[in-house]
């Protein structure tokens, strides 16, 4: 029988030695990294360099474009991303017709991406923005066997070795003054340069990625410039909603005061979980998520605090439903599915497939940011979800952790390089263990047993500018109990990125 | 044991081949859609001004459209209903212009039928089951060779790729590359204003299975004609596009060639400093309704367009 995990429990845990270990890594590399002295503006977006490659500075500086005052700007971004899994130790593997290992073997990965961005002002205060992107991807174990710990964040659930182009984003705000100081928003992706009201409602409509203004964070969120792992893309057990790329259709309502900000969305989630398909009725099924920001000046270095809360209305199954139905039917198992199911043979199993209706998941988080430097910052998130039910769009996380540190390399003379350090832990639910425990795959993981431990990682990069405008990063990943299962593992993962900007 | 292989041995062929005669094979689909549209800034809706001037500038364009009934197979609309929205963006410099475009499938729907023993399945594409659909990407450039901008003859070259994206049984792509090399003239004379184009479409993709699908490559050619009506700041242009294509391999053959016309309205922003918008509508119906040419169609979009920089435009 599964247990509940509580801190006090973790603390009783080999893994959570790790977990000591690994803070204890954190902090001598942040004493390790910071340089002396400091005063600057970092949580707020750095100035692009007036050397840096791109198109929009090219123009720029031939006088044929405003950066401050945009009627459009277009950029683009390409990353190439290998990674290597060393052979782990496995008692087993998709036991008893499981579908949700992580295979013990060797294995490469890779992905590649490109995104072309496009921005237009329409009118006073509206914007509209169009990104392109194409994706080619090798998952590990046909993206198997880790729960929020996957080691590449740009891995998409339906992504194939073919490169497939698709809309990432179309989208309008429009933004509404309501006075205070003006502040300058700076020219970058998705952003047209120009100035606005400190005191502003913002609203944006269309098909975008909530991520891509909520639970944002300075130092762990940029992933094609910073950390590899999806653990540090946002909270592990954020199960916003979207569909099988990552993206949603919906609307999102900012109210900025000053140093205060509120955000209000609700998106639309897939049909089936995990899968691309989108389910329109958004006043039927839904993820809705409410965040408050409080940016800060702790002995003059900015920071932030945000704390989140969602709350997802799905066609999804609960943990307890599925393992009831099995105890009292044998034949609702996972061989047996004639609903939507990940693909188990394993007719020992319970499965979601026979009890997926309107349920909801709630969580809630906290994320943190703080530079302690000009060229040092840190940065922590927590997340508490109910975990009752399966994972519906990100990952199979139910608690998680995250926190570390992120260096630019201006100490070593090196200002546009980037070295990071982070832990990220996440946990199940004790009804979740249970059906795991029981053979159940719930999204990608499911190895047939469990073994219930917290899933972790210990990730360290570091980022060289080789160009102006292109990087090529290193990076070692220590993971255990993947799919939080003790049985198996650790896995090492050894990468390597390319990421250039235009 | 060879003597329980040897009996089954004929059952297992006889079973197979049986299966294989009632089982239908399921043709693939291609891309159905015949209407290129323009590159921003170029005017009109399919054909192409060749007024490109001054010094960098550029245009984004918006665009929405829908096609009834684009391609049929022996009366039945495989493909009935075929809605998309595209979004293009070029740069312009001088008389050179380059440009991307992307297109959105809304809505792809039809009835499925056979022919013979090939089952030809209508697609089902929609945007809550296709969110982030893009069927192929084009990329291309363009350039005035002769004339000015504004002159009464000008002539010029433009040549595109199509990336493929999507699934072919969609009907939104062909899968593979594709290529169209296009010799355009375009002129003004007062109010009267036209453009043409004579080109080829390098299409390696051959469907005759399907009738009215793809041959191979293909022969494109087109022809408007309007008039240019100031009003203020701005100009109306109206007058009727006409645009086709016919397979190389059996040209202007009844199943191999389709013609279609539009009557295109814009209205345009004609000052010459700061950005400009068009706004443009079109409607029109297959004049032969084959090989892609749909029933009827309508075509809506808007575009920003303008130039950052001046050169001297020579007329």
């Amino acid at each position: 029988m599964a247990q509940r995990v509580t801190p006090q429990a973790c603390a009783k845990l080999p893994s959570a030695r790790r977990l000591r270990r690994a803070a204890a890594w954190i902090v001598a590399a942040i004493v390790a990294l910071a340089p002396a002295g400091a005063a600057a503006e970092v949580s707020e977006a750095a100035p692009r360099p007036d050397d840096q490659f791109d198109v929009m500075n090219v123009l720029a500086h031939r006088g044929l474009h405003d950066l401050r005052d945009e009627r459009w700007n277009a950029y683009g971004q390409v990353t190439l991303m290998g990674q290597y899994k060393a052979p782990f130790h496995a008692p087993y593997t998709n036991a008893n017709g499981s579908i949700g290992s992580l295979s013990p073997a060797a294995e490469g990965s890779f992905t590649g991406t490109a995104t072309v961005y496009l921005g237009a002002r329409l009118w006073p205060g509206a914007e509209a923005y169009f990104a392109p992107e194409v994706v080619a991807e090798r998952p590990l174990s046909d993206l198997h066997g880790l729960g929020g710990a996957i080691q590449n964040f740009e891995l998409q659930k339906t992504g194939v070795v073919t490169p497939q182009i698709y809309r990432s984003r179309a989208y309008v705000r429009q933004t509404f003054g309501l006075g205070g100081e003006r502040e300058e928003r700076l020219s970058d992706p998705l952003s047209l340069g120009t100035t606005v009201d400190s005191r502003r409602i913002v609203v944006t409509v269309g098909n975008f990625s909530v991520v891509d203004f909520v639970d944002k964070n300075t130092f762990s969120g940029d992933l094609r410039r910073q950390f590899f792992n999806m653990a540090f893309l946002t909270h592990a057990a954020y199960d916003f909603a979207a569909d099988a790329r990552g993206y949603a259709f919906g609307g999102l309502v900012e109210l900025y005061l000053d140093d205060w900000a509120v955000r209000v969305a609700r998106m639309t989630p897939p049909k089936e979980p995990n899968q691309l398909a989108i389910d329109f009725r958004i006043g039927t099924y839904y993820g809705d998520q409410v965040e408050v920001e409080h940016v800060h000046r702790i002995l003059g270095k900015s920071g932030a605090v945000r704390l989140l809360g969602y709350r997802n209305r799905e066609n999804m199954g609960r943990f307890d439903d599925a393992v009831a139905a099995r105890r009292a039917d044998p034949g609702k198992n996972a061989a047996a599915c004639t609903g939507f199911s990940y693909g188990s043979a394993n007719p020992g199993a319970p499965d979601l497939c026979w009890v997926r209706r309107a349920n909801v998941k709630m969580g809630v988080g906290v994320n943190l940011e703080q530079h302690l430097t000009d060229d040092l910052g840190v940065f922590f998130r927590g997340m508490f979800s109910d975990g009752q039910t399966e994972v519906y769009s990100y990952t199979a996380t139910d608690r998680s952790l995250s926190f570390g540190a992120l260096a630019r390399g201006a100490p070593w003379r090196r200002p546009l390089d980037l070295a990071g350090v982070g832990a990220g832990v996440g946990w199940i639910s004790r009804d979740h263990a249970e059906y795991l425990g029981a053979g159940g795959v719930d999204g990608f993981i499911g190895d047939g047993h469990l073994r219930q431990a917290p899933e972790g990682v210990i990730e360290l990069f570091y980022s060289v500018n080789v160009l102006s405008s292109l990087w090529v990063a290193a990076d070692w990943q220590h993971l255990w109990n993947p799919a939080f299962n003790a049985d198996r593992g650790p896995v090492d993962v050894f990468g390597a990125r390319i990421h250039a900007e235009l | 044991m060879p003597s329980c292989s040897r009996a089954t041995a004929p059952a297992l062929a006889i079973a197979i081949a049986t299966a294989a005669a009632s089982t239908p094979a399921i043709a693939d689909g291609f891309a159905v859609e015949r209407l290129r549209l323009a590159p921003p800034g170029a005017g009109w809706i399919a054909l192409d001004s060749l007024d490109m001037r001054g010094g960098l500038g550029g245009a984004v364009a918006l665009s929405g459209g829908y096609a009834r009934a684009p391609l049929r197979v022996d009366g039945t609309p495989v493909v009935a209903n075929q809605a998309f929205a595209d979004v293009a963006a070029s740069v312009t410099w001088d008389r050179f212009r380059a440009h991307l475009g992307l297109t959105s499938p809304l809505r792809v729907s039809g009835r499925s039928t056979g022919v013979g023993a090939a089952r030809i399945e209508a697609p089902d594409v929609s945007l809550g089951r296709h969110p982030d659909t893009l069927s192929d990407a084009r990329v291309g450039a363009s350039a005035r060779l002769l004339g000015g901008p504004a002159g009464g003859f000008r002539l010029g070259a433009s040549a595109e790729l199509r990336v493929p994206s999507g699934d072919r049984v969609d009907y939104v792509t062909d899968g593979t590359y594709r290529g169209v090399i296009l010799s355009s003239f375009a002129g003004d004379h007062g109010a009267l204003t036209y453009a043409g184009q004579l080109g080829v479409h390098l299409r390696p993709l051959d469907v005759p299975s399907i009738p009215g699908g793809p041959r191979g490559s293909e022969l494109l050619f087109g022809l408007a004609v309007g008039a240019r009506l100031p009003f203020g700041p701005t100009a109306i242009v109206v007058g009727p596009e006409v645009f086709g294509e016919t397979a190389l391999r059996s040209a202007f053959g009844a199943q191999s060639t389709g013609v279609e016309g539009l009557l295109s309205l814009r209205v345009e922003g004609t000052a010459e400093d700061g950005p400009q918008l068009r706004a443009r509508v079109g409607v029109g119906a297959g004049l032969d309704p084959r090989f892609g040419a749909p029933e009827w169609r309508m075509v809506f979009g808007v575009e920003l367009f303008g130039r950052t920089g001046h050169r001297s435009a020579k007329p």
